[in-house]
């Protein structure tokens, strides 16, 4: 039986070189008519959008699967860098509308010479001071829960 | 992409005893192993109430279980909540991939009807 491989529920960490200016890539983030034409997985259609691009100010997207199902995802942003960073909270709504967990979306936006560079990182804390007070310790203690989990991964299922 | 059938209210308590720092630590401490609460209480600077607190909170969200049979009642940690934390996150990881996916064709449409655009 093959390893079941188990992410340690810390972080979400993607990055992306977009072939285009910085100020482009910062733009399709926070203005909401960029926003609705690549936000969502493929097939998704955005029909509700909204973005108060200040600290404190909130967004929201209201999407429709291909199945026809409404999914609502809303936050509110923490911390606006043009066109450096961004900072917000994102929680996702059930079916039923029952807001899941808040996490906190930091994006960087590095200028590559025509090129950006993009990192997103997405974690389980509600504020940026938590999760920067706690990172360090956080790492390390899920470090070992990989390799716990990793040696018991077989006995979950 | 479908919601996953998972209950928020169980994410949320997960979640809720993964955000403190001490209730890291003891999970980290359990995850080489078992260990009664005195055992537990060693690294910090806290009372054993205050430890037998923490562990509530854990033991309520199902992160550890708390030996029956022992009279010191070891406290083993359990992977279940935090396996279905990890697949939650990893939605959200899905869920971004294939908008870059969509974002990058976006700026490359961009880019060709405005080839000013940005700087």
């Amino acid at each position: 039986m093959a390893a079941e491989t188990v992410t340690v529920p810390a972080e979400v960490v993607i990055r992306r070189i977009f072939d285009a200016p910085r100020r482009l890539v910062f733009d399709a983030w926070t203005d909401p008519e960029h926003l609705a034409r690549w936000w969502g997985p493929q097939g998704f259609a955005i029909i509700d959008c909204k973005a108060e691009v200040r600290p404190g100010g909130v967004w929201h997207r209201t999407m429709r699967s291909p199945e026809g199902n409404v999914i609502r995802k809303h936050g509110v942003y923490r911390e606006i860098v043009a066109p450096e960073r961004l900072v917000f909270t994102y929680v996702s709504d059930d079916a039923e509308g029952n807001p899941g967990p808040p996490t906190l979306v930091t994006v960087t936006f590095a200028d590559g010479g025509g090129k950006t560079r993009l990192t997103l990182r997405q974690t389980l804390f509600e504020s940026a001071t938590a999760r920067d007070a706690h990172h360090v310790g956080w790492t390390s203690c899920l470090e070992r829960f990989a390799e716990y989990l990793a040696k018991r991964a077989v006995d979950i299922r | 992409m479908v919601i996953r059938e998972m209950s928020p209210d169980r994410l949320s308590t997960t979640y809720a005893a993964l955000a403190d720092p001490t209730r890291r630590a003891i999970l980290a401490r359990l995850a080489s192993g078992e260990a009664s609460v005195t055992e537990l209480a060693e690294p910090f600077d806290m009372s054993l109430p205050a430890v037998s607190k923490h562990l509530k909170v854990l033991e309520r969200a199902g992160l550890i279980t708390r030996g029956r049979r022992a009279q010191w009642r070891p406290c083993q940690l359990d992977p279940g909540p935090l396996k279905d934390a990890a697949d939650w996150l990893e939605h959200y990881r899905c869920f971004w991939e294939e908008s870059f996916a969509r974002l990058d064709e976006y700026l490359g449409e961009l880019q060709t009807e405005n080839p000013k655009d940005g700087g």
